[in-house]
């Protein structure tokens, strides 16, 4: 564990008053913490949980996507496509470097995954049933997750604000592609209109939920906003969305499934209905339609895998024995 | 902000014979999936600058190479976070793969490759020992 | 696009024929890679696989997009790729081999990249422009495709037992897909005589050079050349194909005409 160099996360560092005093200046002057600076305990498992989480959700978010390629309709969507998701892996694995320099292993973040100990974003756990549901799924759900992110990109912790920064580039580049395959749809026959307007009413509801329940019931977000963890409640990330979807549907002819929505002048901004949290605990504890899939599809690739890991670390091992027995024959 | 003519891929503007104005570019990998939105906005570019008559083509030769990325490109990356390409695209090391990278965070060149490949083909994901920043690396093509 | 050539002496037939195939056997070889996406023995290398079957479905766009203006019939990269039937599709038998096991897919895709990479090096000779910058591009790529191949081969050859005995496996079943590789048949030989196309047949030894120094550092060997199977080129393909294609041509299948 040396080498990983835990100062602040190896429980020797003194966490009293004047200490945490000092930790919470240096955020409220918005200095940057960087990995090897002491830290409190509770902040640096706070962002282990949300950053690895960030990292299972990209790899998660592999498969509702992953399963269109095959079936893209022409070979310019499917080389996008498979290129988004081809980017989502790499932020995955961005995102698990990031977090490995708060002295978590990518390993342990692993297996904590694979276990169902922890959570990804619930919005994988629903299905891509067609075509379209590419497209609402790049423009809503790439568009809530930049929303969530850009906010991040002021995150306190220096390689998550910085990670976020670069992924956030890249992520509204997914966006465009899915609200270009949203225009497409919407300019085509009225199949394809109903494609997108179905998909649309499939997709907003559990979109809106991804920016978590209001403030109150969140158990994390008190704490995570006075160390500049996190900056905006949910609900402003939420109506935040929802103002800059609802102009977007509107461009392209389709119906928010919410008769409930309205402008309020007050507010310069949308008023909405009512979210089902009822749905959103039942698909976050494991009881939405692929829940069991996604986790049981990471398990089966991580047995499959497992010969060809332990052959690339048995021939890694047989190299280095090579190579010091030839240097030794050598001297 | 980085522009497609510092990495390269605007290759030319011209006015061709009967005065439309044409827009070189070239494709970083065949499999870019930006290759078309670049086009695309070059196009709304020009658009939006007053000129109608214009056109974009697509080059594929000479191939593009990473050696086309200007010094200025090169810096405009490493402000951005992604270490700039280190060695000429022929050159043996960048065939092997094997490339002393430095931390554009802190300029170390104490790094190591994680992977190599990163969210996109063009670029490898590196860590560095000293400031523990993972970082993207424009790879040499 | 730039580049457009007349080639000489050779009819517009045969050089669409000739551009088509290589673009089959492209776009073929992607759909299976990216069967893999997801699905990969590490993160690190779904990347590197994805990254694959990008490059090589830039590849197949660049062919059908160019088969289509030497056709003349106004048919698009997409018409050509996916709405011609089972019998029309001319790629070679062994892209469309299944992917297997990790072995096997490692295998398929050295032993191809193995002869890709020699074949684009002499195509950027071609008297045909516009073959001549697709194979500028695509070599540089296939470079990196043989050599990451090439590595797996040695780990899973010079790993564990179970690795070397699925590798042993995976060359056995894929052996006899390759004799395909380097048959000339009459389009192929008109597209040599012309300037145009390569002469397969003579990329043989170089082929066999390439794959017999990773197996021997692997620890593997090439298997004997027993009966070669081949088909693909005229159409007579292995059941795998139909299913493949089911997928590929779903969306144009059931929305003819559209645009997406």
């Amino acid at each position: 564990m040396y080498s990983q160099g835990l100062i602040g996360a190896d429980g020797k560092t003194h966490e009293d008053a004047a200490f945490l005093a000092a930790f919470q200046a240096r955020i409220d002057a918005e200095q940057k913490i960087e990995p090897n600076d002491p830290m409190p305990e509770g902040y640096r498992k706070t962002l282990v949980r949300q950053i690895s989480q960030h990292a299972h959700s990209e790899i998660i978010g592999m498969q509702p996507e992953g399963n269109w390629i095959s079936r893209a309709p022409t070979l310019r969507r499917k080389a996008a496509l498979l290129a988004k998701v081809q980017d989502e892996g790499g932020h995955g694995l961005y995102l698990y470097s990031a977090a490995e320099t708060l002295g978590v292993s990518r390993e342990e973040m692993t297996e904590q995954l694979l276990s169902g100990a922890a959570k990804y974003s619930s919005i994988f756990n629903y299905p891509a049933l067609t075509w379209a549901d590419i497209g609402a799924i790049g423009w809503l759900v790439d568009g809530a997750a930049i929303m969530n992110q850009i906010v991040l990109c002021r995150c306190s912790y220096g390689p998550y604000a910085r990670a976020m920064i670069r992924i956030c580039k890249e992520e509204s580049f997914h966006q465009r592609q899915g609200y270009e395959i949203m225009i497409a749809l919407c300019n085509g026959s009225e199949e394809q209109k109903e494609l997108a307007q179905d998909a649309l009413n499939r997709f907003w509801w559990p979109s809106l939920m991804m920016f978590g329940p209001p403030e109150g019931e969140s158990v994390h977000s008190n704490q995570s906003m006075i160390w500049k963890i996190k900056r905006f409640s949910n609900d402003d990330l939420r109506d935040k969305f929802i103002n800059a979807s609802v102009p977007q549907a509107e461009k392209l002819g389709l119906t928010i499934p919410d008769p409930d929505l309205k402008w309020n002048e007050a507010k310069q901004g949308y008023d909405h209905g009512e979210i089902d949290w009822d749905e959103f605990w039942r698909v976050v504890k494991g009881d939405g339609i692929c829940n069991r899939e996604r986790l049981k599809n990471r398990r089966r690739v991580d047995r499959d895998g497992a010969w060809v890991r332990e052959a690339a670390m048995a021939h890694a091992q047989k190299r280095a024995a090579r190579t010091a027995s030839a240097r030794i024959a050598a001297e | 902000m980085v522009t497609i003519a510092d990495l390269g891929i605007l290759r030319s503007i011209a006015l061709d014979e009967e005065g439309c104005i044409v827009a070189q570019v070239t494709p970083t990998y065949s499999g870019c999936p930006a290759t078309n939105l670049i086009q695309q906005m070059v196009l709304e570019a020009l658009h939006e600058a007053g000129f109608e008559n214009v056109r974009v083509e697509s080059v594929l030769s000479p191939a593009w190479t990473t050696d086309w990325i200007s010094s200025e490109g090169r810096e405009k990356l490493r402000q951005f976070g992604i270490a700039p390409p280190t060695e000429t695209s022929n050159s043996k090391r960048a065939l092997f793969g094997e490339t002393l990278v430095t931390c554009p965070h802190c300029g170390s060149g104490e790094t190591e490759r994680v992977s190599e490949f990163g969210s996109t083909p063009c670029k490898a994901l590196y860590r560095c020992l000293a400031c523990r920043e993972p970082f993207d690396y424009f790879k040499c093509h | 696009m730039s580049g457009t050539c007349e080639p000489m002496m050779t009819s517009n037939q045969t050089l669409f024929s000739y551009v088509l195939r290589l673009a089959d056997d492209h776009l073929i070889l992607s759909q299976r890679l990216g069967e893999w996406c997801g699905e990969a023995p590490t993160l690190e290398e779904d990347l590197a696989l994805a990254n694959i079957a990008l490059d090589l479905i830039g590849q197949a766009r660049a062919l059908y997009a160019y088969a289509g203006q030497v056709e003349g019939k106004g048919r698009d990269e997409d018409q050509l790729a996916f709405m011609r039937y089972e019998r029309d599709y001319q790629n070679l038998l062994i892209t469309e081999q299944p992917n297997g096991d990790f072995a096997h897919t490692i295998v398929r895709q050295f032993f191809i990249s193995a002869y890709m990479d020699p074949f684009w090096r002499r195509m950027e000779g071609s008297k045909d422009d516009m073959l001549a910058a697709i194979a500028a591009k695509a070599s540089k790529e296939v470079t990196y495709h043989l050599r990451h191949t090439s590595e797996w081969v040695i780990r899973l050859g010079d790993g564990t037992r179970e690795s070397h005995e699925r590798m042993v496996e995976a060359l056995d079943d894929l052996m006899m897909f390759t004799g395909e590789l380097f048959e000339m048949d009459a389009v192929a030989q008109e597209m040599l005589q012309s300037g145009v196309g390569v002469d397969a047949s003579d990329l043989k030894a170089e082929w066999q050079h390439t794959v017999q120094t990773i197996l021997q550092e692997a620890t593997l060997e090439l298997p004997k050349a027993g009966h070669m199977q081949t088909g693909g080129r005229m159409g007579r393909h292995s059941e795998h194909l139909g299913h493949i294609l089911s997928e590929l041509q779903y969306m144009q299948r059931s929305f003819p005409g559209l645009t997406w």
